[in-house]
């Protein structure tokens, strides 16, 4: 049975295969059409723009802020670059309020950014590190993943408040 | 400079080539090249891909377990500088590249053995079972030429039990 099946399989075409593979029990039509909807699933990433939303990963209060500018680019704003944003969800207690202005750096951002070496480096989603004009952070703590680029961008004091250096 | 290794064909990732992905868990997927960042965002494992180093592991296609791989591990105690440790290690790669190589060419010739008898039986069966494809049977009746000579073999004990069992 099994064998007939991986047979049928590569009939179909190799491309197919390791889509097929993950559900061998499956039937062959509705495999490929969960291949194809992972495959159209993937977005294309851009930059961070006016309207963006991004995740706050600090304890200053916030917890989502929409990017009204990015400081520096003309397209928008990358991983390590500082934006201006309006806080849309805050906690009830913190110590920044839903609708005030604020500035942000870019410590995550799902779209691709080349390093120093050639390569290059992307993170699940967007987040934000909610700093004053000064670029000295409002909250005490950082929590996920942040790029080491951001030592270049002089934001020091974010990489040793962070949890974990990529 | 460290060699990284691409986490879905497992090949090594050389400074400035390709793409590293970083999960919110601080997980780093590491990749050498865009086909393997777009099998990996395929969601396809690599265990079940035929070309990648995973798969050829697991289905014993390559040697896995050698003492030679034990240079190559990754270490998490950076080395002090020695100019002699270091001197030595460049001859070393050498000798341990050579001696890697002999064992794997060694690896394959074993498991290569007996592939042509069995090709040659498998190639006999499809010649009996499908000549009547390409030749009728009344042409083959008339022409031996076209089929494998009958291997004959005498059957003596059979008829001796036979015997036996009449009395």
């Amino acid at each position: 049975m099994a064998t007939s099946l991986a047979s049928k399989c590569s009939r179909v075409g190799r491309s197919l295969f390791g889509g097929l593979g993950n559900s061998l029990s499956g039937l062959l039509n509705t495999s490929h059409d969960m291949t194809a909807s992972n495959f159209f699933s993937q977005q294309q990433r851009t930059f961070i723009q006016m309207r963006t939303v991004l995740k706050v990963v600090d304890n200053s209060g916030a917890k989502k802020v929409m990017c009204i500018q990015a400081l520096k680019g003309k397209k928008g704003a990358r991983l390590g670059d500082t934006i201006v944003a309006s806080v849309k969800e805050a906690m009830p207690n913190g110590k920044v309020k839903k609708g005030k202005v604020v500035y942000g750096v870019v410590v995550r951002a799902a779209m691709q950014r080349g390093r120093v070496d050639g390569s290059e480096v992307k993170f699940d989603d967007n987040a934000v590190v909610l700093v004053d004009k000064q670029g000295q952070p409002i909250g005490t703590r950082v929590f996920g993943p942040v790029p080491h680029e951001l030592r270049k961008k002089k934001h020091v004091k974010i990489l040793t408040l962070a949890e974990h250096i990529a | 400079m460290r060699l990284e290794k691409c986490w879905f064909c497992s090949s090594t990732v050389y400074p400035g080539h390709g793409i590293q992905f970083v999960r919110n868990d601080a997980k780093i997927f590491r990749f050498c090249r865009s086909k393997c960042h777009k099998n990996f965002k395929m969601k396809r494992n690599p265990r079940k891909v035929k070309w990648t180093k995973a798969y050829r592991r697991l289905h014993s296609k390559d040697m896995t377990q050698d003492s030679t791989f034990e240079f190559e591990r990754k270490r998490n105690r950076p080395e002090r500088y020695d100019r002699n440790l270091a001197e030595n290690t460049l001859k070393a790669i050498k000798k341990i590249d050579k001696i890697r190589v002999t064992r794997e060419e060694r690896h394959h010739k074993l498991r290569m053995k007996g592939k042509k008898a069995k090709e040659q039986k498998e190639a006999a069966i499809e010649l009996e079972q499908s000549i009547h494809l390409v030749k009728a049977p009344s042409v083959l009746a008339e022409d031996q030429s076209l089929t494998l000579p009958k291997i004959k073999v005498k059957v003596q004990a059979q008829a001796e039990e036979n015997h036996a069992m009449e009395e």
